[in-house]
């Protein structure tokens, strides 16, 4: 029979064939892999701003993400007290690692769309569904209230229920119009609201049926996840308001 | 199980070549088919074919790792101690299914995103260890590997067929994600039957039930009785 | 008390057969009779709770970027978590064909197929992307193979009893715990969203 030193040598001899295999597959692979990646988070915010680049965001091909990407967006980071945080770009911030520190140590990505005098605040939040996490990316218009667009993923809600916040474009299409503060300018958030939004309520939109845990999450995700932009909203909303004095 | 029995069948055949070659691919694509008859990786037949394009995805990365598996352990078959072959085989197929991860991770990332846990879990897929145990570790490579291809693409065809039905009947669409996507039944304008305006389908609507994965039990089980009721003797008789 | 949680979750909530729909193969070929179930579910249960731990280390210790080497090893994660799954399994064996070789004689190919149950290496990647602490994924492991355990008996008896039942021949047996499991599962989706920490500290 076989000797238990030539069962060790085989196997050591095949696992390190294997290591030395996928090491180097990996290596060729792996920028490619990290470019894929990136795209991938792109088209996320472009799907969020669909209306105003008038395309969806599966349309771009991957070097036309790129180039609009360098050509018409900001990056910032800023932090809950709505501090600008200088040295890193909004491409930098893993929201998934963003999400398990303390509140008051997040940094927050913010990408600014210019288009022709048109300005669109792309701001990413992050919460947990049902199964597991889910997120999104919220499109505001100039006046930094009025939603212009959202987009939604998860990782692993059940499809035809609480999937739907990503794969059923009318849920995302219902954020539309919709604003997060009221005419005071204090935060509402929007509400994901179980059997349909009140009419004319710019605050709430319709719920999925089946779903409510992950449209709660939703609601949640939002209103946690939105208010920590807040400083940086209303700081900028100041900025701009003592501009339009000046003009006058 | 028919695993054995077939072996000792094939075994008889193997100076032949041709025809008999064939059946070791067509034979799973129907009388011994790898789901419906060998009992063998449904968990993965489950999960993705929601939709069919990463049924399709699937289908593929399956039909390469059972291949070139099988063709790997039966070229070291007389080397592979005993003691530790199936840890070998794992070891094998983990890394076929490593390459078949970072691959698509280079070729197509969303839908490397849309199938995540369950590509690791390809490893699991009981029908590459399964063919590795029952017909590689004692056949030549050719028909190693011709078997792991056949039976391969008798899991893909399932996986596809119950793809395609709970994509028409859940979502109205097929091959939504990739560039062929085709809009059949909803209630907007793209799709070609507008089920708001069309008077001969006004009645009818999505069926949310075949999203969820209890569909794909459903619907194989129908496959399995469609397939035994022209098949007699596949019925089980205990 | 999280441990807890979590173990009741993956027992009944996040059933690893009737709400991920893994392990089936095994799951469907060995539960014509409940003798026979039982014991691989026992056996399950055991691999589930030994691997999960072992994995944990493996993944914390050896892949991870603070790891014992200092750079990113994930991408070996499949092979060496195959290959403590197929070590242990390959340990049960040897042990069941000891202890009881009827049983051993009874389960016959599915024993090795244990390592190829979907359930044992789904809940060790589980157990990565979801973060678990040492002490939860081993709550975790048991949680899992109890759930396992339980669905697989559940199956086993209502199939013992439906072979009196009149059904069409082509669907008897096989196409029959498909459809079965089916309505196993829509049962079970409606212990989905139940939080155990919730109901605990009486909130709700």
């Amino acid at each position: 029979m076989e000797n238990n030193r030539y069962v060790i040598i085989f196997v050591f001899i095949l696992t390190a064939t294997v290591a030395v295999l996928l090491t180097f597959l990996r290596e060729a692979t792996k920028d490619q892999a990290a470019l894929n990646e990136e795209i991938f988070n792109k088209r996320a915010i472009l799907s969020a701003i669909e209306d105003k680049t008038g395309k969806d965001s599966g349309e771009f091909t991957d070097e036309e993400v790129v180039q609009l990407f360098e050509a018409k967006f900001t990056q910032k980071v800023v932090n809950v007290e709505g501090e600008t945080l200088e040295g890193v770009s909004a491409d930098d911030i893993d929201m998934a690692k963003e999400k398990k520190k303390p509140e008051s140590e997040r940094r927050l990505p913010v990408y600014i769309y210019e288009d022709g005098g048109d300005k669109v605040y792309v701001l990413s939040v992050r919460g947990n569904g049902l199964w597991d996490e889910i997120w999104g990316n919220i499109a505001l218009a100039e006046d930094l209230n009025t939603v212009v667009g959202a987009a939604f993923d998860h990782k692993g809600e059940t499809p035809g229920l609480g999937a739907e916040i990503k794969d059923n474009p009318t849920f995302a299409n219902n954020f539309k119009g919709k604003q997060i503060m009221d005419n005071d300018g204090d935060f509402v958030s929007i509400l994901v609201r179980k059997g349909g939004a009140e009419p004319g309520n710019p605050h709430q939109v319709d719920g999925i049926s089946g779903a409510t845990v992950t449209a709660n999450g939703v609601t949640k995700m939002l209103e946690s996840g939105l208010e920590n932009y807040m400083p940086y909203l209303n700081d900028l909303r100041g900025e701009g308001q003592q501009g339009m004095l000046q003009e006058q | 199980m028919s695993t054995t029995t077939q072996e000792v069948k094939q075994a008889e055949k193997e100076p032949l070549f041709g025809k008999k070659e064939r059946r070791l691919i067509t034979d799973p694509l129907n009388d011994n088919n790898p789901i419906t008859v060998q009992v063998l990786g449904i968990c993965s037949a489950l999960a993705v074919t929601s939709l069919v394009y990463p049924s399709v995805v699937m289908a593929v990365a399956v039909v390469f790792v059972t291949a070139f598996s099988s063709l790997a352990t039966s070229l070291l078959r007389n080397y592979i101690p005993k003691s530790v072959r199936m840890i070998v085989q794992l070891v094998i197929i983990a890394t076929l299914v490593t390459v078949v991860e970072l691959t698509l991770k280079y070729l197509n990332y969303p839908v490397y995103k849309q199938l995540s846990v369950y590509i690791g879990l390809i490893i699991t897929n009981c029908i590459v260890m399964g063919r590795l145990e029952a017909f590689s570790m004692a056949n030549k490579p050719w028909r190693s590997f011709l078997d792991g291809i056949g039976n391969g693409l008798g899991y893909g065809l399932i996986l596809i067929a119950v793809g395609v039905v709970r994509e028409v009947f859940g979502k109205g669409s097929l091959f939504a994600g990739s560039p062929l996507e085709m809009k059949i039944i909803g209630n907007t304008e793209a799709y070609w039957i507008n089920t708001e305006t069309s008077t001969m389908f006004g009645w009818y609507a999505n069926n949310n039930l075949m999203v969820l994965p209890a569909a794909a039990m459903f619907v194989i089980g129908i496959i399995i009785w469609i397939q035994r009721s022209r098949n007699t003797k596949l019925v089980d008789v205990s | 008390m999280e441990a807890l949680n979590i173990f009741l979750k993956a027992a009944f909530i996040e059933n690893m057969v009737l709400a991920y729909f893994l392990g089936m193969c095994s799951y469907l070929a060995v539960s014509k009779s409940v003798k026979t179930a039982f014991g691989l579910g026992l056996a399950v249960i055991f691999v589930l709770g030994i691997t999960m731990p072992i994995n944990w280390l493996i993944n914390e210790y050896l892949l991870s970027e603070n790891g014992l080497f200092g750079t990113d090893l994930t991408f070996l994660r499949f092979i060496l978590f195959i290959a403590v799954i197929a070590s242990m399994v390959q340990l049960v064996e040897m042990v069941i064909e000891k202890a009881s070789p009827s049983l051993y004689a009874s389960l016959g190919i599915f024993l090795p197929l244990i390592t190829v149950n979907c359930a044992i290496l789904g809940g060790s990647l589980f157990m990565v992307s979801r973060e678990y602490t040492f002490g939860n994924s081993v709550a975790f492991g048991l949680g899992g193979g109890f759930g396992w355990f339980l669905a697989i008996i559940a199956i086993a008896a209502i199939r013992e009893k439906i072979r009196y039942s009149n059904i069409p021949p082509a669907l008897r047996g096989l196409g029959m715990a498909f459809i079965l499991t089916g309505l196993m599962g829509i049962a079970f989706m409606s212990l989905m969203g139940i939080d155990p920490a919730a109901l605990a500290s009486g909130a709700n």
